[in-house]
This record gives C-alpha cells, structure tokens and sequence, in this order.
C-alpha cells in the first residue's frame, strides 16, 4: 500500500439550469483518476487550465466535494472528510496559488503562522512565540517580523509565510498548488529550491500541481499528465521527459524553451513536426469526445491512456 | 534596545492603524469634525442633565400654564398640557438617540449573523435565506409596524424597539452577505480550512473582521436612519407612549392645525433637533465611507 | 425572458399566501371581534355566544382562513363597524384618491429627477453638480413628515397658496372641469412635498449611472468616430442610464405606501394612509386588516413588475 492512494477519483459539478434551477447536467471536473504516492517523493501533476489538476489537489484535502470514488492516506480513508479537527488535517497540509490572496490581509504574521498551532496544540503564549519565530526562521524571514501585516511583504515573502504556515503542524503529505506561478519568474527559482532543502530537513512528501513543465521537470520524480479530468499518461519523471508516448505529453515536452539560441531553428521545425503528428493521430488518441481512454501499462511504472487494440 | 523601538516606531508609519486613517480622515473634512464634535456635545448635554430632570416632573399637566409662549420660565415655552417644552427636548432627544442606537445595534447583530451564515455556505441554505430577506424586504415598513405596534398587548419601548427591529435587519444582512460571498471565494478562507480551522472561527475570526469596516459604515448610516423612523412612528402616534416622549411626540403636537400655524416653539426646535442630528451622522458616516475605501480618502 | 418571468410569477405566490397568513395572524390577534362593535350592549350575552358560533368564531382556524380568503377573493372585506358600511365600499372611495397622489408624486418625482441627474452626472464635479448632490444630500438626511409639515406651514398656512387639507371643495359637482381642478389643487402640495424628498435616489442613481457610462469604451469609441457631444449623450449614455430608471418605479411603490402614510396624515387628504391610521384609532379592525393587505399586495406586485422590466432591460438579472 502506497503512502497515498487515490483511486478512481471523480469530482463533478451540477449545472442548474431550466424552471426551477434542477441540475441539467455536470461539469466532470475529474473523472476518474487513479494514482499512488510514494514518501519523501514529488509527485507532479500537470496538464494545461481547466484540466482538473487542482480540483483533484482540493478534493483529496477535502475543499471539493468528491462525487464518487476513494482517497486513502496511509492506509486509512479520508474520502469526503470536512470536519476541521480530523487528525489528517494535521498530516495534509497545502500551499496555495496566489500569496496576495491566501493570506488574511487583516491578520498580522504571528497570527497567520500560528493558526494551526492554535487549532491543534495547546501552546502557552510564550511558546508560541518561540514557535512562530523558528519556523519564520526556517523559511528565512526576519523573525523580528511577526507584528507586521501581510501586505508588507513582497510576493515571494508572502508566499514564504505561506509554506511556514503549511509546516508548523509538521505534516506529512504537502499539497502544493502552482505555488510559483504567481511570482517573478526570478523569485521562482529562490522559493523552488527552498522547498526542495525543507523537503529533506523535514522528510516531506509533495504533490506537486503545476502547468509548468520546466518547473515539473526541475522538481518532480513521477509526474501524472491531465487532460479534461482524466489521465493521459503517467510515469517517472525520466520516462516522461525522455521517452513521451501519448501525442498530447508529446507536444507538452516539445513546448519547453530551450535557452541554447543555437537550436532555435531546430526546435522550430521539431514543435511543428510533433504539431502535425498531433492533428492528424488526434483521432487515435482520444474518443468521440476528445477524451483520454484508460491507462495501459508500458512498463512496471509508465502508463499511457490508448485505445483498446483492435 | 533604543534602535528597537525606533523600528517599532517606523512600522508604525507604515502600516496606519484603522483608527488613525479614520481620524486623518475627520480632521480634513472639516464638516463632519464639526458634526462629531456637535453629536457628542449634544449626547453628552441631554444624557447629563436628563440625570437631574425629573421625568414624572416634566410630563405631569399643569393646567394653569398652557401654551404659554417662550419666556423667562419657560425657554420654549409650554404645550397643551402646560408642560416645559425644553425639558421635554432634552429627555426627548435622549430617548430618540437611545432607541436609535439600540436598534441599530440589534439590526446590526442580526444582520450581520443572518448575512455571514447566507453568504459562507451558500447554495441551499443561501437561497431560502434569501427568499425570506425578499418577503421582509417587500413588505412597506411604515404599515406593517403601525399594525404591529396597534395589536400587541403589553406595550414598552422595549416592544416597540423589537417590532422595528424586526422589519429593519435586512439591509444589513443583504450586504453582509454580498460581501461574505465575495470574501469567501479568496483563497485565504480556504487556507483557514485546510488548517483545521472550525467553520464557526473561519466566520467570526477570517470573515467577520474583513467585512467589518462596511459594516461600522453601514451602521453609522443606519442609526441616523433610524432617529427618522423613529421620530416619524411617534409622530403619527405609534412610537414612544405618551409617558415617554421623544422627539416625535413633540413634533406631533403639530397635527394639530391650530399648534402648526401659531405655536411654533412646541414642534420647531424638535424638528431642528432631528435634522441636525441626522445630518451630523450623516456627515460622520461619510467620512467614515471615505476612510474605508482608500479610493476616496481625502488625507 | 418568459423563463424569468415564470419563475417570477412562482415565486410570488408564496410571498402573497405568507403575507395574506400573517394579515391574517395579525386580525385574529387584534383585540375584540365584527360584534363587539356593532350590536346592541342590552342583547343577552347567550345569544352573541350563539352568533359567534354561527359565525364559526369557533371554528379550527384553517377552515377560517379559507374563509376570509374566499370572501377576499370576490371583493369582500367585511363590514367596517364603524362607518356601518362594507370594507370594500369604503376603501373604493379612497382607493381612488390614493391611485392619483401616487401618480402625480411619481410624475413630479421623475420631472425633477431626470433633468437633475442628467445635469449632475453629465457636469460631474462642477458647481451645478456640487448644488444638486448637496439638494439630494439634505434631501437624503430630512424625515418626509418633518418637510411635509413644513411645506403646509409655508405654503398652507403662512403664505395661503394651497388648500390644507381634504381633497377637493366641498359642494363641487363630479365631473365638471372645476371640480377636476380642485380636485388637482389639493392635490398639488402634498404630491410636491413627497416628490422633492423621495427624488434624492433616483437624481443619485442616475448620476452615478452617467458618470459610470461617460468611462466605457463604447462611449470612447463613438467620441473617437467624431459624434457630437449631445449625440453622445442622446444616443448613447442616456439610453443606457434611463431605462433602469423606468424599471424602478415598482419598487417606488413601496416607497410611496410608506410617505403616502405621513402625508395623508398631515395634509389631511382622505386616501387608503389616513384610513389606516383613523382605522387603527378607531379600532375598526376590518378595515385596518383589508387596507393593510392591500398595501401589500401593491408592494409585492411593484416589486414583481420591477424585476420583469429589469431583466428585460439588463439581461444579467436573468441568469441569478
């Protein structure tokens, strides 16, 4: 058994509509997605806008309503829990999108640092303090800082408070949801890297939700591909990058820069090429709908979502 | 030790605290200075001495002074009943401002809970909510508390705030909500939640505090409203009984034609009470408004 | 649109069975019943039992409220024991007076606001603009009855220039010219006063309408195009700004029931406000039951045709 384990997962949203506001019909968000965690790793989940990659990330800590199917962390159900003192809150903790507005604009820092402190363990003031100002230490901000307010941080700051939040509880499983997409892509690197030396000091696992390939790349060992609320492909971080077997990781992989100017030419023919293959074996690739079929195992650890042969 | 506090002192620079951003904003506006300085020096008069006035004295009927005109015993005069007109403005004018700021406060309460608990969970429980805040808000609020006020039995102020409590929470909770539905989308609600943070702290510790200053703006607005509502129910007859008089009992001495065309001093200065205060809450409300919405400060 | 409006009309019906319930709560609750008022004190107590109970005063109270809204449905009210006439009879007179204060208050309202507002937001931030926000300001902070009473000192009283109360000369003959006239004239005063104080809402919307619309990019592209100030104006802000405007005069009905209270009250004008009051006094509780349900029945049908119009004119309503 995995450290955590999804399994089936499918999250829809009604779409009211008609007389008297009855739902017509769903949104299928995610739709049916199965995956596995392994401690100490980082496991990334990417796929373009709209694809499902954060309403799976909020339906495992359980922000979304799960429609059907079943989330396991080590070894115990935690499928649709909303109550707020369960012990797995203490365990799964999250990193969100946009630092400016994850933030209580109204609450000073020792406020916002300590909150979990405050739902889960009985601490004296004091103690407290001294908590607060080891992790602002931890995630390197001044700890004389506690008395300021969060709009006195720049963005990479903020979303520094942000992870000293998440690993006060010192949990397990940290989900992070495009944690740098909303900073300067100098800052990135600087928070990328700072998660990555945490990840060791505090034997942390990650899941990792991104659009960015490069920053997958940089940071994951498996990585899980959506499309449309389902999986097109999934493996270790090597075969995906090195040997991509669905049409649509392929185009993915193709569309990282490359900052070698000398290859410019080349890459431009090579993404045209793979464009190309795209359309014209779209058909082979997806249903009807333009859905991803099931996965089929290439290897013990590379799936990729193909037609039944046949 | 001494460079510590002068950082502490430079943080304060930066962030301004509510309080002084409220007071830079008053001390520009000089109109609503003047207002504020004009509520307290007349809360401040009419709760002072309505301590030494006696109550019983001043509505008792003295039947060998009435209409007496203003002069040297009486200021203002005397009303029908031979009684002191300016006694009964100051204790008229303080029983207005208490109601006012009784029900304003219950209003606010209400509101602000019915708001909050609409807005935060939404769906269902928004939606019925909602239709219940649009029968009350349909319903003309005049009539309905005139018919209230003539069925109920045992009749006290205290009746009399609940009633108009009970039909004027709704303009609160309205925007409560719209605020609490737009606040709670941001991720910081969410975070709180995936803290461990209890639903009922994310409402009363994230939402409430964010929303807060609307709400001390809407409520300011609110309590001059209401010095209004009030005045005009005692007015027509179905505010504060006759025992206790406001600022509308006063002024509905003037129903009758005879007190309206020659004997102004009974209803003038009430009415001239009633305006400067609500346009002294007014002014102050909206230099409130102003300092809450950086968009629009003056200092 | 249909769509919007069926489910409109739906949502009514309960707003109107809740209302007419709590009317009715309300008449059950009021002190005294149809024959404390209007039999002879000598009658044998027994025999006012035996009325009651033929009355079916004793009856379970769903079974009386199917009654009372049976007998609403066709017209009838009940007896006022008071005036010894039916309810309906009565509100039928000043019903009417009603009707047309409403509507001359509405027309003055939108005859001041509308030139008001335009002015304000299309001069925004000049001397103009600054004189009709401060109008509206006072406007906004005046109680109606304390203006009202002083309009009927001023111009009643003190000057001579209007009637003081009633609503037309007595002795006048119905339906000549001069009886239409007078008929205008006491009318007159009253309508002004609520006017001038219940405009400052719509003279503001439509400021803060104009001065919003001055800033959209479509406005920007038609100045771009060369088009005429005033035909920017005519054309383009004012179509945009006035026609939620119209849509607003339902829910002004609210408005107007709650002033109509006051003013009938103070310039003694015999419509459906001053029956109210004189009912409540009066304790001629029939009367306060029917006018009070009827009042609600306007607020919720102006508010109905309110929100019909408003989705026709501004179609995101229709998709909450």
């Amino acid at each position: 058994m995995g450290f955590l384990k999804i399994e089936d997962l499918k999250v829809h949203f009604p779409i009211k509509g008609g007389l008297f506001g009855r739902t017509i019909d769903h949104v299928r968000a995610v739709d049916g997605v199965s995956f596995t965690l392994e401690k100490g790793k980082t496991y990334g989940l990417v796929g373009e806008s709209g694809s499902g990659k954060s309403t799976t990330g909020r339906a495992i800590i359980g922000l979304n309503h799960v429609t059907s199917g079943k989330v396991y962390f080590e070894d115990k159900e935690i499928t649709g829990v909303t109550k707020a003192k369960s012990d797995f809150r203490k365990d799964i903790q999250m990193i969100f999108q946009d630092p400016y507005s994850s933030l209580n604009p109204k609450k000073r820092v020792i406020d916002l640092v300590a909150e979990p402190l405050r739902n889960f363990e009985k601490l004296s003031r004091k103690e407290e303090r001294i908590r607060v100002q080891e992790l602002l230490e931890l995630v390197g901000l001044n700890p004389e800082s506690i008395l300021k307010y969060p709009h006195e941080f720049s963005g990479g700051q903020r979303q520094r408070i942000g992870i000293a939040r998440a690993v006060a509880l010192k949990p397990k499983l940290i989900i992070a949801d495009e944690p740098v997409s909303a900073l300067d892509v100098s800052v990135q690197a600087q928070v990328l890297n700072f998660m990555k030396e945490i990840q060791d000091e505090l034997d942390l696992t990650y899941m990792f939700i991104s659009h960015d390939l490069g920053v997958i790349k940089h940071m994951c060992d498996h990585i899980g591909i959506m499309y449309k609320g389902r999986y097109v492909e999934e493996g270790t971080a090597k075969e995906i990058f090195d040997n991509p077997q669905h049409i649509y990781t392929k185009r993915l992989v193709a569309a990282i820069p490359d900052i070698d100017p000398r290859k410019r030419e080349e890459m431009k023919q090579f993404r045209a090429e793979v464009n190309s293959e795209y359309e014209q074996s779209y058909n082979d690739y997806f249903n009807e709908e333009g859905l991803a079929y099931g996965l089929k195992p290439i290897t013990d650890t590379h799936l990729v979502a193909l037609p039944e042969k046949g | 030790m001494e460079a510590n506090v002068e950082v502490k002192a430079k943080e304060v620079i930066k962030s301004p605290s509510g309080f002084s951003v409220v007071w830079r904003e008053l001390i520009k506006d000089k109109l609503a200075l003047i207002s504020l300085i004009f509520l307290i020096g007349v809360t401040a008069f009419v709760y002072g001495t309505a301590i030494f006035l006696d109550q019983e004295e001043i509505v008792k009927v003295d039947l060998f002074s009435i209409y007496e005109p203003p002069g040297e015993e009486f200021i203002l005069g005397t009303d029908y009943g031979g009684r002191d007109v300016f006694g009964q403005l100051i204790i008229g004018t303080r029983n207005s401002l208490s109601i006012a700021i009784l029900v304003t406060l219950m209003t606010g309460i209400i509101g602000i809970i019915y708001g909050l608990v609409s807005g935060y969970f939404g769906g269902h429980i928004d939606n019925i909510m909602m239709r219940i805040l649009d029968f009350f808000l349909i319903l003309p609020f005049t009539m309905i508390v005139i018919a209230f006020v003539a069925i109920v039995p045992k009749y006290s102020v205290w009746t009399f705030s609940l009633i108009m409590t009970a039909f004027l929470w709704m303009g609160i909770a309205r925007l409560v909500r719209s605020k609490a539905l737009a606040e709670k989308e941001l991720d910081y609600i969410q975070a709180a939640r995936t803290l461990g943070t209890s639903n009922f702290k994310v409402v009363f510790k994230h939402l409430l505090p964010n929303v807060s200053s609307i709400i001390i703006v809407n409520m300011t607005i609110n309590l001059a409203g209401n010095i209004g509502l009030e005045s005009g129910l005692s007015f027509l007859g179905f505010g504060f009984p006759e025992s206790t008089p406001s600022l509308g009992t006063l002024l509905s001495y003037a129903r009758n034609p005879q007190t309206l065309e020659f004997r102004w001093w009974i209803w003038v200065p009430a009415s001239l009470m009633i305006l400067l205060l609500m346009l002294a809450v007014n002014n102050v409300g909206t230099a409130l408004r102003r300092a809450v919405d950086a968009r629009q400060r003056r200092g | 649109m249909w769509k919007f409006s069926v489910r409109r009309i739906l949502i009514m019906i309960p707003q109107l069975f809740v209302l007419s319930l709590l009317i009715f709560v309300l008449a059950k609750m009021m002190p005294g019943d149809a024959l404390s008022g209007q039999i002879d004190p000598n009658i044998d107590p027994a025999r006012i039992e035996e009325l009651r109970i033929e009355m079916g005063w004793y009856d379970p109270w769903h079974e009386q409220y199917a009654r009372w809204v049976g007998g609403v449905m066709q017209g009838d009210f009940g007896m006022s024991f008071r005036f010894k006439m039916p309810v309906t009879e009565l509100i039928g007179q000043r019903i009417v007076n009603s009707f047309w204060l409403s509507v001359a208050t509405l027309i003055l309202t939108y005859l001041i606001a509308i030139p008001l507002g335009i002015t304000s937001g299309r001069y925004n931030d000049t001397f103009r603009d600054q004189l009709i926000t401060g109008y509206s300001y006072v406007g906004f902070a005046t109680p109606l009855f304390i203006f009202a009473l002083v309009m009927l000192w001023v111009f009643g009283f003190q000057l001579q220039w209007f009637p003081t109360s009633g609503s037309v000369e007595p002795g006048m003959e119905p339906g000549t010219f001069d009886y239409f006239m007078s008929k205008f004239y006491h009318l007159l005063l009253p309508a002004l006063s609520m006017a001038l104080i219940t405009t400052f809402n719509t003279i503001l919307y439509l400021r803060n309408e104009i001065i919003d619309t001055k800033q959209k990019d479509f406005i920007l592209l038609a100045r771009s195009k060369g088009a005429s100030e005033s035909r920017v104006y005519n054309q383009h802000i004012f179509r945009n700004s006035l026609l939620p405007i119209a849509a607003f005069f339902g829910f002004e009905i609210t408005g107007l029931i709650g002033g109509s209270i006051f003013i009938e009250n103070i310039f003694g004008y015999p419509g459906m406000g001053q029956l109210l009051i004189e009912s409540i006094s009066l304790r001629d509780f029939s009367v306060v039951t029917a006018t009070t349900l009827l009042f609600g029945i306007a607020s919720i049908l102006g508010a109905l045709i309110s929100d019909i119009i408003l989705s026709l004119v501004d179609p995101r309503i229709r998709i909450k």
